[in-house]
């Protein structure tokens, strides 16, 4: 719940930052990746919401956990149900900052190494997450991409004891979001 | 051959046959073929969209997780890469256009396509909840009515 309070404020500050040019998608992608020595774990989220304040770096992006999509069913069911407990905590949500946003022109199009600072919270526990990543600007559309590794235990995702040993303590995050201005 | 062995022999035949049993229908079992799942409700887009607005978390106890067929004023047709997404719209917010997304199965994306603005539809789709701007229904298909 204090996390929607968080969203609903900082995304009434976007709305109210005079003059700022918003960038934003509906379709964000995002991949995890982990691999272990049972077998590699996979999945893709195409519903990812995502907004940028061009002129603060102001970064957030929802993601809900029960549209990644695996290979496998039954491993959807096992993350769903098992690991992030998607039914109570149904979204995960990254509120941040590109910290040097004054180096990215947004008016030239060309590629902008960035570094996004911020929170994470997913399975009702938060970190700070700090990454590098790049932002291409083309036609006036940001195309944002950034990886970052993170760690089950930190978000309190325990990995059942039958399968401890087979089942890598760390994800790969791959963000991948073309951000449109808004009207 | 001698008693113990059939046993043997048998307990074998049985555990393989188990073996495969549980390696095909549990772990690799397939997604369902969600255009031939039935919906388990069938509501008015607006009203889903309402409850969810209204209560969110009632609402995601209610249908999450659940295939869903809403009948509603379709907005409009959005298409980016293979993502083809059906959009009720309901209200407007800092990201535009607010109401039911709607993510088409890959084989019905031609089929979507022609589907008409401000017509009337009804579409069906897995429900993965409320990202606080929009429900998100996927692996949807048409439903002739």
């Amino acid at each position: 719940m204090r996390t929607n309070y968080l969203i609903l404020l900082f995304v009434a500050t976007l709305s109210f930052s005079a003059g700022a040019q918003k960038y934003i998608t509906k379709t964000g992608y995002v991949k995890l990746f982990s691999a272990a020595s049972l077998e590699k774990i996979e999945a893709s989220n195409r519903q990812v919401n995502s907004v940028l304040d061009g002129a603060t770096g102001d970064f957030v992006f929802k993601v809900l956990l029960k549209s990644f999509e695996f290979e496998k069913a039954l491993m959807q069911e096992h993350f769903n149900e098992n690991y992030v407990e998607s039914d109570k905590f149904p979204n995960s949500v990254f509120i941040g900052k590109v910290t040097n946003i004054k180096d990215v022109n947004l008016m030239k199009d060309g590629v902008y190494d960035v570094v996004v600072d911020g929170k994470l919270t997913m399975h009702g526990v938060t970190n700070p997450v700090k990454t590098k990543g790049t932002f291409e600007v083309k036609q006036g559309k940001v195309l944002g991409k950034a990886k970052f590794t993170l760690t089950l235990a930190d978000y309190k995702i325990s990995i059942p004891g039958a399968v401890v040993n087979n089942i890598s303590k760390t994800v790969d995050i791959t963000v991948d979001v073309t951000l449109d201005k808004a009207n | 051959m001698k008693t113990w062995m059939k046993i043997l022999l048998g307990l074998f035949v049985v555990g393989l046959i188990a073996g495969f049993l549980v390696y095909k229908f549990v772990y690799n079992k397939q997604h369902p073929d969600y255009e031939n799942v039935a919906p388990s409700v069938t509501i008015n887009a607006q009203d889903l969209y309402r409850a969810f607005k209204d209560n969110k978390d009632a609402a995601s106890h209610l249908y999450n997780g659940k295939m869903i067929a809403i009948t509603g004023k379709l907005g409009k047709i959005e298409a980016v890469d293979t993502l083809v997404t059906a959009v009720f719209v309901f209200n407007q917010g800092m990201f535009g256009d607010e109401g039911i997304r709607c993510t088409m199965l890959k084989k019905l994306n031609d089929a979507a396509r022609k589907l008409q603005p401000d017509g009337e539809v009804r579409i069906k789709g897995y429900c993965t909840g409320y990202n606080e701007t929009d429900v998100i229904l996927e692996k949807c298909s048409i439903v002739n009515q």
